[in-house]
């Protein structure tokens, strides 16, 4: 059986069990990923490392990392250096604490990794598994992983244990330094009330497998159309109107969503989140008569000159 | 505040709140320039066109995407918001889910949503005071930087914090890794219990600001010393042996001995000193639960 290529070698340790494992990404990008090109001529762009004083290219063997301790003034520090500041335990992820999974606040979350069990792993693994799972608790642990330190969270899927990587507190920027501008009036209750309302009738199931990315069908067609000579009028912004009378706004949207739900015989939600681009933003773009329909009537006419053009 | 990575509006019902989205995670790593060794001055990293050889100024530059017959077709930033205009420009809340529901492998990352204006700030309150009120978590989509998000929209505190979520298709199978655990043979019920007292041992509640980045600290350190002209080296290896890699057949030993280590807090275990909340009643439940059910195997 082929394994997914791991990333990492290490081990876990809890008390004085160690569990060797591997590490492996649990997610992978699907985004379209576009190259730096000459718009004048569409030829490709070269990044290249010049230094500053000689005005000359760099060969890669002879850069070296400094930090700047004042203006103008760096500290060099070497491989070796780098790798002391990885700690004496750097292969090691010791779980340090065990919590309850529901009192993290997703907002410390960054990457999601799988572990498969490392060698001689397989007992310790599986005893470890299954305790996270029968205690329903998640380990919390530190990870140095690219010159960089993570918290961890270890925690077991019904099949397999994951590691998610974590923000630590101070990255996190605190609700104090948000400037939010102030409504000077406050909601009134029937607002609330018609507002929860609304929420109530939008209620669905996580179901992650219902939504898909339709975007990238959306911008692989922009692509062919732009192939194929037309000329891609960027789209005016739709207009941001603050709603005058909130409440109204309100109980239209409740109303539409009632009469929606009894159209669609209850299995409303499904549809319109599969839909992508359609749903609500649809009617209030046919409403407003512009949106996407109207940038595809857009005419394969002169250039207007903007960078661009098949090459 | 800063500029805004998006401004747009978020669509809830027919209520269109305009609003701006801002990072919510701040880099505090220790970051590094690229220096030539030979003279220590700083690299710079020039945009060269392939062709001429000359330097390209930033807005000279455009997306390319090969064609599969090798032709590149050049977009602008502008061009591309006209692959999704709407999209582009609203994130339109579909429906609202428990936050539980969500697996964490899904979350991406964590952005603050503000309202663009005053007049802007009165639906963005109400919105969220009445998330608030029905404990569900806004799950919408929209389209920032060429590439469609799902987002989970939630409040905190005042504020409404909006966090990418991955698409199914993003997140890998792992079916290969769970085959590979369960060829493996099973624990026996007396190692899972013993496993589970250690866990109930080292219970505590999750409290973030408990754990600094020693990583980074080391590193300011580092560089605070060798600025100063010290000599950089290698701590001496802790006196403290290193807990030996336990192979099957000790297992149970390494599990009771842990429990022991912990218990009476001879120091040997590391995550003793660090003094987490001791919750000594549940704990000697777990491990009575653990002898009975351990015997209950042995009579089998």
């Amino acid at each position: 059986m082929a394994m997914p290529r791991s990333l990492w070698n290490g081990t876990i340790a809890f008390g004085l069990v160690r569990v060797p494992v591997k590490l492996h990404s649990a997610t992978e990008s699907k985004r379209i990923a576009f190259k730096e090109r000459h718009a004048a001529d569409g030829a490709a762009i070269e990044h290249r490392r010049v230094c500053v004083k000689e005005g000359k290219e760099v060969p890669y063997e002879e850069i070296v990392k400094g930090f700047e301790v004042s203006s103008g003034s760096y500290v060099v520090l070497d491989k070796q250096e780098l790798a002391i500041a990885d700690g004496p335990n750097a292969r090691v992820v010791e779980v340090e604490h065990f919590v309850a999974e529901e009192q993290i606040d997703p907002i410390f979350y960054e990457r999601a990794y799988y572990l498969s069990p490392g060698k001689l792993g397989e007992a310790p693994y599986r005893v470890l598994h299954a305790a996270l799972l029968q205690t329903g608790k998640v380990g919390i642990g530190r990870f140095v992983f690219h010159n960089k330190e993570h918290l961890v969270a270890v925690r077991a899927l019904p099949d397999t244990i994951a590691m998610q990587t974590m923000r630590f507190a101070d990255e996190i920027v605190p609700e104090s330094k948000v400037e939010l501008p102030r409504a000077r009036k406050q909601a009134s209750k029937l607002e609330l009330d018609t507002a929860q309302l609304l929420i109530d009738q939008l209620d669905a199931e996580f179901e992650p497998d219902k939504y898909e990315d339709a975007y990238r069908e959306q911008l692989l067609a922009l692509i062919e159309r732009k192939a194929a000579g037309e000329a891609i009028e960027p789209p005016s912004r739709e207009p941001l109107t603050p709603e005058a009378d909130l409440l109204d706004v309100l109980k239209q949207s409740v109303e539409r969503q009632g009469s929606r739900k009894r159209r669609a015989g209850g299995h409303g939600e499904g549809a319109r989140a599969k839909r992508g681009e359609g749903g609500r933003g649809e009617d209030a773009r046919a409403k407003r008569g512009e949106g996407d329909r109207a940038t595809k009537k857009a005419k394969p006419s002169s250039s207007s000159g903007r960078k661009g053009g098949v090459r | 505040m800063a500029r805004p990575l998006w401004s747009g509006s978020l669509g809830f019902g027919l209520v269109n709140v305009p609003v701006a989205l801002f990072g919510a995670v701040r880099d505090l790593d220790v970051r590094f320039s690229q220096l030539h060794g030979r003279d220590g001055s700083p690299i710079e990293t020039r945009r060269v066109c392939s062709a001429d050889g000359k330097q390209v100024p930033w807005d000279q530059i455009a997306k390319g995407y090969e064609l599969a017959d090798g032709r590149w077709v050049l977009l602008s930033e502008e061009e591309l918001t006209a692959a999704a205009p709407h999209k582009s420009q609203t994130i339109d809340v579909e429906c609202f889910v428990r936050e539980e529901q969500i697996d964490p492998v899904y979350y991406d990352r964590p952005y603050v949503l503000s309202p663009r204006d005053e007049a802007a700030a009165r639906a963005y309150a109400l919105l969220r005071e009445a998330m608030e009120r029905s404990g569900r978590v806004a799950l919408g989509r929209f389209v920032m930087h060429a590439k469609e998000h799902m987002v989970a929209i939630r409040p905190r505190g005042e504020t409404l914090m909006l966090t990418t979520v991955r698409f199914a298709e993003e997140v890998r199978s792992r079916d290969e890794i769970a085959e590979a655990v369960a060829a493996a043979p099973e624990p026996s019920a007396e190692q899972v219990q013993g496993a589970a007292a250690i866990i109930a041992e080292l219970e505590v509640a999750f409290d973030p600001r408990r754990y600094k980045d020693e990583h980074r600290a080391r590193l300011q350190r580092i560089v605070k010393r060798k600025a100063k002209g010290q000599k950089i080296q290698a701590p001496k290896p802790s006196k403290q042996p290193q807990a030996p890699v336990v192979a099957a057949p000790d297992l149970m030993g390494a599990l009771k001995e842990s429990l022991e280590r912990i218990r009476g807090e001879s120091g040997g275990v590391g995550p003793a000193k660090k003094k987490p909340v001791r919750r000594k009643a549940p704990a000697k439940g777990a491990s009575a639960e653990s002898e009975t059910r351990g015997s209950t195997k042995t009579r089998k």
